[in-house]
C-alpha cells in the first residue's frame, strides 16, 4: 500500500497524459471510436487474501466469462506461497487449462480501453513500487472515465476503484506493460491482429486444448481470409485428434487459396503418406521441395496403410521437370 | 501443475534450440509436419522485416539516407540479412523508444548508429553489424 502511494506521489510530479482518442491511431475508423466513459458490470469482484492478486484477479476474468470458479480453487494452481505471490507463466496456463484463449495486448493504453469498450475485461500485471524492489501487483480492468481521467480497476480489496491514469501507466510500464484478455475461443479480441492472435491459438494446441485451437483457427480463418495459419491450425488439430482424412481436406483447401505455402504442401505431404496415398504424398512432397528447398527435402514421406479414399491433391505452382 | 513445471525446463530448452534454429534458417530439410506455431513465427519475422523496408519509403529516413551516403539498396540489403534475433533487437529498440518520438525519428537514429558503427568498427551496438576493415 505505502508503494502505492509512493507511486501516486511520484506519479503526481509528471505531466498529465493525454487521454488516448481515435485520432492516435491514424484514421478513427469504425471500432476505433472510444466511449468517454465505460464500465463493466458483468466482471465479478473478489476481494484478494494476503498476498493473492493473482487468484483473485484471475478468478474474476474466467468468472466474467461464465466459468464458475474461486480463488481458492485456483490458489493451488497459480500461487506460489514462497514467493508470496503468482507467475505470469502460471496464469496464462491455468487460463488455457480451461479452455480460454489468452491474447497479450499490445502494451497500449488505447487497446485496454479497447477491450474494455468491447466487453472484455483486462487482466494487467503492475509494479506498485520501484524497478530495484517491485512490488508485483495483479489487477482487472473493468471499466474507464475520460472526463475524470481514470480507469476503473478490481485491484486488491478495492472494488471498482478509479485509478488515475498517470498512476496506471506507472505502475504498469514498470510490469513492461504486460496486458491480457482472457476469452472464449470463439471470441475475437477487440484490439487483435492476425499473427499474434494466431500465435495465441496455437498455443492452446500446442500445450492440447485441440477443440478450443480449432475454434480458435476457425474464427481466425473467417476474420482474416489473407492468412494462411488459420487452415494450416485446422489441419494440424485434425491430424493431431487423428482425423487424417479431415486433415488432408483441410491442407488441400488451404493449398488451392495459397498454393505457394510449401508448409502446406510439406503436411498434406504427411497426410497423404499415412492415408495410404502413395503417389499423391510423393508429389505432394516434392511440391514442397521446390517451393522451398532450403527447408525441405524431396523424400517421398513414409507410407502406411492403403488407399481407402480419394486423395485430394491440389496443382502444384512449380511444374515437374 | 506439478507435472508441468517439472517439464518447464525440458520445454524451454526446446524453445530455445527452436528459437535458435529457427524454421527457414535451420539447414537440416524438414522430415515431420510442420507445426502451426512454427509457421506464425516465421511469418512474424517476415512482416516484421517487411515493416522495417516500407519504413524506408518515409522521405525523413531518406532523406538521412542521401545524407549519410549511403543507397536505399544497400539498407534494404542489410535488413534482408538480419536474423529473426536480430530483428527482434530491433523491434527492441524501437518499443524502448520515448513516447512520443516517431518511429521514423528512431529508425533514422538506429540506422546512424547501424551505419556508423558498421563504417567505423568503432563499437558493438547492434551483434548484426559486421564490421568491415
Amino acid at each position: 500500500m505505502a508503494g502505492l502511494w509512493l507511486a501516486m506521489l511520484v506519479a503526481g510530479c509528471t505531466t498529465t497524459t493525454a487521454w488516448p482518442t481515435a485520432t492516435d491511431q491514424g484514421s478513427p475508423a469504425v471500432g476505433n471510436v472510444l466511449p468517454a466513459y465505460h464500465r463493466l458490470e458483468t466482471v465479478p469482484f473478489f476481494s484478494q487474501q494476503r498476498y493473492q492478486c493473482g487468484p483473485a484477479s484471475l478468478a474474476m476474468m474466467l468468472n466474467s466469462q461464465g466459468l464458475e470458479t474461486t480463488p481458492g480453487q485456483l490458489k493451488q494452481r497459480v500461487y506460489l506461497p514462497g514467493r508470496k505471490g503468482s507467475l505470469q507463466v502460471e496464469i496464462v496456463a491455468t487460463a488455457r487449462a480451461h479452455d480460454m484463449l489468452v491474447y497479450p495486448l499490445d502494451g497500449k493504453l488505447h487497446s485496454v480501453l479497447k477491450e474494455v469498450a468491447a466487453g472484455h475485461p483486462v487482466l494487467v500485471m503492475q509494479n506498485l513500487a520501484f524497478n530495484w524492489w517491485p512490488q508485483w501487483h495483479f489487477a482487472v480492468v473493468v471499466g474507464f472515465d475520460a472526463s475524470a481521467h481514470a480507469l476503473i480497476l478490481h485491484s486488491g480489496t478495492d472494488q471498482a476503484s478509479p485509478t488515475p491514469v498517470n498512476t496506471f501507466l506507472n505502475t504498469w510500464a514498470r510490469a513492461d506493460n504486460w496486458a491480457v484478455v482472457i476469452l472464449p475461443p470463439d471470441e475475437l479480441p477487440a484490439s487483435a491482429r492476425p499473427l499474434p492472435y494466431l500465435s495465441a491459438a496455437s498455443d492452446l494446441e500446442s500445450s492440447g486444448r485441440l477443440e478450443a485451437a480449432m475454434d480458435a483457427y476457425r474464427v481466425a480463418a473467417g476474420r482474416w481470409p489473407d492468412q494462411p495459419a488459420g487452415l494450416l491450425g485446422q489441419g494440424n488439430v485434425a491430424y493431431a485428434m487423428g482425423d487424417r482424412a479431415g486433415a488432408a481436406d483441410t491442407f488441400a483447401r488451404l493449398l488451392r487459396r495459397f498454393p505457394r505455402q510449401a508448409d502446406g504442401w510439406n503436411n498434406l505431404a504427411h497426410t497423404l503418406g499415412q492415408l495410404g496415398c502413395a503417389w499423391q504424398a510423393g508429389e505432394a512432397q516434392r511440391c514442397a521441395a521446390a517451393l522451398s528447398p532450403q527447408r525441405f527435402a524431396a523424400t517421398p514421406p513414409e507410407v502406411s496403410g492403403q488407399a481407402s479414399r480419394l486423395c485430394p491433391l491440389p496443382v502444384c505452382p512449380v511444374p515437374a521437370r | 501443475m506439478e507435472v508441468f513445471r517439472k517439464y518447464l525446463g525440458k520445454i524451454s530448452l526446446f524453445m530455445a534450440l527452436f528459437m535458435a534454429l529457427g524454421p527457414g534458417w535451420s539447414p537440416v530439410a524438414q522430415a515431420a509436419m510442420v507445426s502451426t506455431g512454427d509457421m506464425v513465427a516465421a511469418q512474424q519475422v517476415q512482416f516484421d522485416r517487411q515493416q522495417l523496408i516500407s519504413a524506408l519509403d518515409h522521405p525523413e529516413v531518406q532523406a538521412k539516407m542521401a545524407e549519410l551516403g549511403v543507397t536505399d539498396e544497400q539498407v534494404r540489403e542489410r535488413i534482408k540479412q538480419l536474423t529473426p534475433q536480430e530483428l527482434e533487437q530491433f523491434e527492441q529498440q524501437l518499443a524502448e523508444a520515448p513516447a512520443g518520438q516517431g518511429v521514423v525519428g528512431v529508425l533514422v537514429l538506429l540506422f546512424v548508429v547501424f551505419i556508423i558503427t558498421d563504417m567505423l568498427c568503432a563499437t558493438n551496438v547492434f551483434s548484426f553489424v559486421n564490421c568491415v576493415q
